[in-house]
């Protein structure tokens, strides 16, 4: 294959990859297929193919600060750059800006279902969902809302601004369809043979710095421990489908749904 | 190294199953030994904050309530300080210069820059967790240049202001935000620049923008729950007292910003916070009379924000003679007898002590050495005016409008007796024409020119003998903006007018050892320990540093 057509043929190959990543009905779309084509022209170099990262710019798709942004914020962004070193692409047009935002939150979004979903729309009892989270469903033991829970997994404080019911649904019970967790989860053995078992923060050479399910940080000299070892794995049970009924689950994604929604804003003068 | 806690039971879940889920659902498999303030354990207590002087910890922007910056600390040493040696370096990308002081509680550092947290190992300097937020576009002034003093801890919560003056609770163990408060509205040049300050349940802050034509107040927030507890405006409203300087509604504008943290007596239950220049700057026709409570110092009930007291530095300042630098709390033997006093190096050239029961005036004295604005200050501490007002000609003042020192902090050792600061000697044009007031501008009705050839000093203060133990002349391109700590050994550490951290002998002046950090030190440094490792850190340009014995 002449090089030209390997270059058409890789370029087609990738946007498959990127939308086949996420293979959700609106990246089928013609503004999808657009944004796929935009996102490697301009932003996979550095943001990888899939979005996640590589090893000059950050995971668009599971770094909490880019998820977290306003579609206006990610606006100005792509147009103004940062200064952090992201180089300004207001010369791309604001037009072509809008398509790579619309396609950032579909890469951010994950799979879609390949059926339509079986659940009538009604929507799930917050409250009841916040018993379960924080009761039966045990999502405390591990994750984290509004500062109450345990530290072993992510936050989801804001997890419910960008992920609808389905979506949040899918998670808890086809977790492992997500790719690589967001937080790597390591045990530790000291030459004096004490274990542990934490989220690593922080590591290098000389050093391995855990936190611990209470919250509680393990700053560790790397020369002290005679193993360090990684599950690669998430916790997150993958049973949840037989143990919560649908209604439940609707109940937790709509606690995460309002809990993220409602202003955790303030405006002290009312 | 740190302890490591023994695991109990079992942990790392594999295949799913009925029998394993209790465990990968119940980890408590995974708790730890609790002991006693162990490294990497953040739960702060009041009772933690009521300790002083700092030891081990540094747990707010100014170590203790007394605002003294005084560590016990006992390591470092003068015999030992020329060991010293850098450990470590955290650079943060969010801004180029800054002003934060950080807090550490059991090990874990915590830094702001811009809207930015950091959790840091403060052992290593690695990041443990970055809270970031973007900077906000649109605002005047000193909000406008992102600067942030650092962070306030309670309980397992961190608080810090934003530039655009809301107050964050975050999770100190995950940087995770907790609530937002949007605290000062209704006015678009409101910002924050400081670090709040917690009082036993409540996290007290203030705002900037004292240049730009806003209503300078302290406000107390629960710390629990964000809600607002109390407000105490500095510019009085219509009927109120002192309310005759503020004809119409200038008072909206009238400045007397809160933009540096304050200090508190728990056995008095009084805060002491002070207030900034009043607006606009150099017109004070605008503004008849003496101007309350602009360039005062507030003693507040700090459980309904209720005046207890004022004493006021600068009436009807006319050369943006804030009075914000710390009021000092220091409990020691002034004329013979034991008292209660606050020590306070002004702006407008003056060093004072005063009476922390009552506000009584005590003493003061001049240390700018060019100072052309006061013939001095009177018995009840009212300064003599010498009448210079700002015209379109313009007219020249000595301090210029930086002051003849600023915010950088002072220390107060109570083994050496002295009070160290920073000052600086300059005169500068003062211009001033009326304007109206305009949101989305400063409000200085106009400015200055010629404040650059002056001369920096360190300053020791000695509260036995009521004079100068030592005054440094400080050599270097910059003016200097570098804040002083001490220790209970004698040393005296601050950031120079060059791009050095140095260390002094606090009796003699001498400097013991120095480090460039090349780049400039504009904010204060601290001290920690970790395992009876003494370190001190400091900002310098868009990094930290920390240093320790071998």
């Amino acid at each position: 294959m002449r090089l030209r057509e390997m270059r058409g043929y890789l370029c087609v190959c990738a946007i498959c990859v990127v939308v086949s990543g996420s293979p959700s009905a609106l990246a089928q779309t013609p503004s999808g297929i657009l944004g796929a084509r935009r996102y490697l022209q301009f932003c996979a170099a550095c943001h990888g193919s899939d979005g996640r990262g590589g090893n000059k710019a950050a995971s668009l798709v599971t770094s909490d600060s880019v998820r977290t942004r306003s579609d206006e914020d990610l606006f100005r962004i792509i147009h103004d750059g940062t200064a952090e070193g992201m180089p300004a692409f207001a010369q791309i047009g604001e037009d072509n800006i809008r398509v790579l935002v619309h396609f950032l939150r579909i890469l951010q979004n994950g799979t879609a279902p390949e059926k339509p979903p079986q659940r009538v729309a009604i929507a799930g009892d917050p409250d009841a969902g916040s018993a379960l989270f924080f009761g039966k469903a045990q999502c405390a033991s591990c994750h984290r809302m509004q500062g109450k829970g345990r530290y072993i997994a992510s936050d989801l404080t804001a997890y419910g601004r960008i992920h609808n019911v389905d979506a949040i649904v899918r998670a808890i019970v086809d977790p492992h369809a997500q790719s690589t967790p967001s937080v790597r989860v390591v045990t530790v053995t000291t030459k004096k043979g004490q274990t542990l078992t934490g989220v690593l923060k922080n590591e290098d050479n000389f050093s391995v710095d855990l936190q611990t399910q209470d919250g509680r940080y393990f700053l560790l000299d790397r020369s002290q421990l005679a193993r360090v070892s990684d599950s690669g794995r998430s916790l997150m049970p993958r049973d949840y489908a037989q143990v919560l009924s649908p209604r439940e689950l609707d109940d937790i994604a709509e606690f995460l749904r309002l809990a993220a929604s409602k202003t955790a804003l303030m405006n002290s003068e009312q | 190294m740190t302890a490591v806690a023994l695991l109990l039971g079992m942990h790392a879940p594999s295949a799913p199953s009925q029998t394993g889920r209790a465990t990968q659902r119940n980890p408590s498999a995974l708790a730890s030994q609790s002991q006693d303030k162990q490294v990497g354990l953040i739960d702060v207590t009041q009772n933690d904050l009521l300790q002083k002087p700092p030891a081990g910890d540094w747990l707010s922007y100014n170590g203790d309530y007394t605002g003294a910056r005084s560590t016990s600390i006992a390591q470092i040493t003068p015999n030992n300080v020329t060991h010293l040696a850098a450990q470590w370096v955290f650079h943060a990308p969010a801004v180029s210069l800054l002003e934060v002081t950080p807090v550490v509680v059991a090990g874990i550092m915590f830094v702001t820059s811009a809207n930015d947290a950091y959790a840091l190992d403060a052992k290593t300097g690695n990041v443990l967790w970055h809270h970031a937020r973007a900077l906000t576009q649109g605002l005047v002034d000193d909000a406008g240049q992102h600067h942030n003093r650092g962070v306030a801890v309670l309980g397992t919560h961190l608080y810090m202001e934003t530039d655009n003056a809301h107050l964050l609770c975050l999770d100190a163990r995950s940087g995770s935000l907790i609530w937002d408060v949007a605290y000062a509205t209704g006015n678009r040049n409101y910002g924050a620049t400081s670090a709040p300050l917690i009082v036993k349940n409540e996290v007290l802050v203030g705002t900037s923008g004292g240049d730009d034509g806003v209503r300078g107040f302290l406000a107390a927030f629960d710390a629990a729950t964000g809600v607002e507890k109390w407000r105490f405006w500095t510019i009085p409203a219509p009927g109120e007292k002192g309310s005759e300087s503020w004809p119409s509604d200038t008072y909206l504008h009238g400045g007397g910003t809160t933009w540096m943290p304050g200090t508190y007596d728990p056995k008095l239950n009084t805060l002491y916070w002070g207030t900034g220049n009043p607006s606009p700057d150099y017109d004070g026709s605008v503004r008849p009379g003496d101007d309350l409570y602009t360039s005062c110092l507030l003693a507040l009930d700090p459980d309904t924000g209720t005046l207890k007291w004022y004493f006021q530095f600068s009436p009807h300042d006319l050369y943006d003679y804030d009075a914000v630098q710390t009021p000092v709390l220091v409990d020691a033997r002034f004329k013979g007898r034991f008292r209660k006093l606050i020590v306070t190096a002004n702006r407008n050239g003056f060093v004072y002590i005063l009476d922390r029961t009552n506000g009584k005036f005590l003493f003061a004295r001049q240390f700018a050495q060019t100072l052309n604005w006061a013939k001095g200050i009177d018995n009840t501490g009212r300064p003599i005016s010498n009448g210079l007002v700002p015209d379109e000609k313009g007219v020249q003042v000595c301090p210029a409008a930086g002051g003849a020192t600023n915010w950088y902090a002072p220390s107060y050792n109570p083994v050496t007796h002295m009070f160290y600061f920073r000052s600086f000697d300059a005169c500068a044009l003062f211009k001033s024409t009326t304007e109206a007031f305009e949101e989305g501008r400063t409000y200085y009705s106009t400015g200055t020119r010629g404040e650059g050839n002056g001369k920096g000093y360190i300053n020791a203060f000695d509260l036995r003998t009521l004079d100068f133990a030592w005054r440094n002349l400080q050599i270097g391109p910059h003016k200097g903006w570098g804040g002083i700590m001490s220790t209970v050994t004698g040393l005296v550490a601050y950031g120079d007018d060059a791009q050095n951290f140095v260390i002094l002998d606090g009796r003699t002046g001498i400097a013991l050892w120095h480090f460039n950090v090349g780049q400039l030190i504009h904010a204060s440094p601290m001290a920690y320990a970790i395992n009876g490792k003494e370190y001190f850190a400091v900002a310098a340009g868009s990094d930290v540093f920390s240093f320790s014995l071998p």
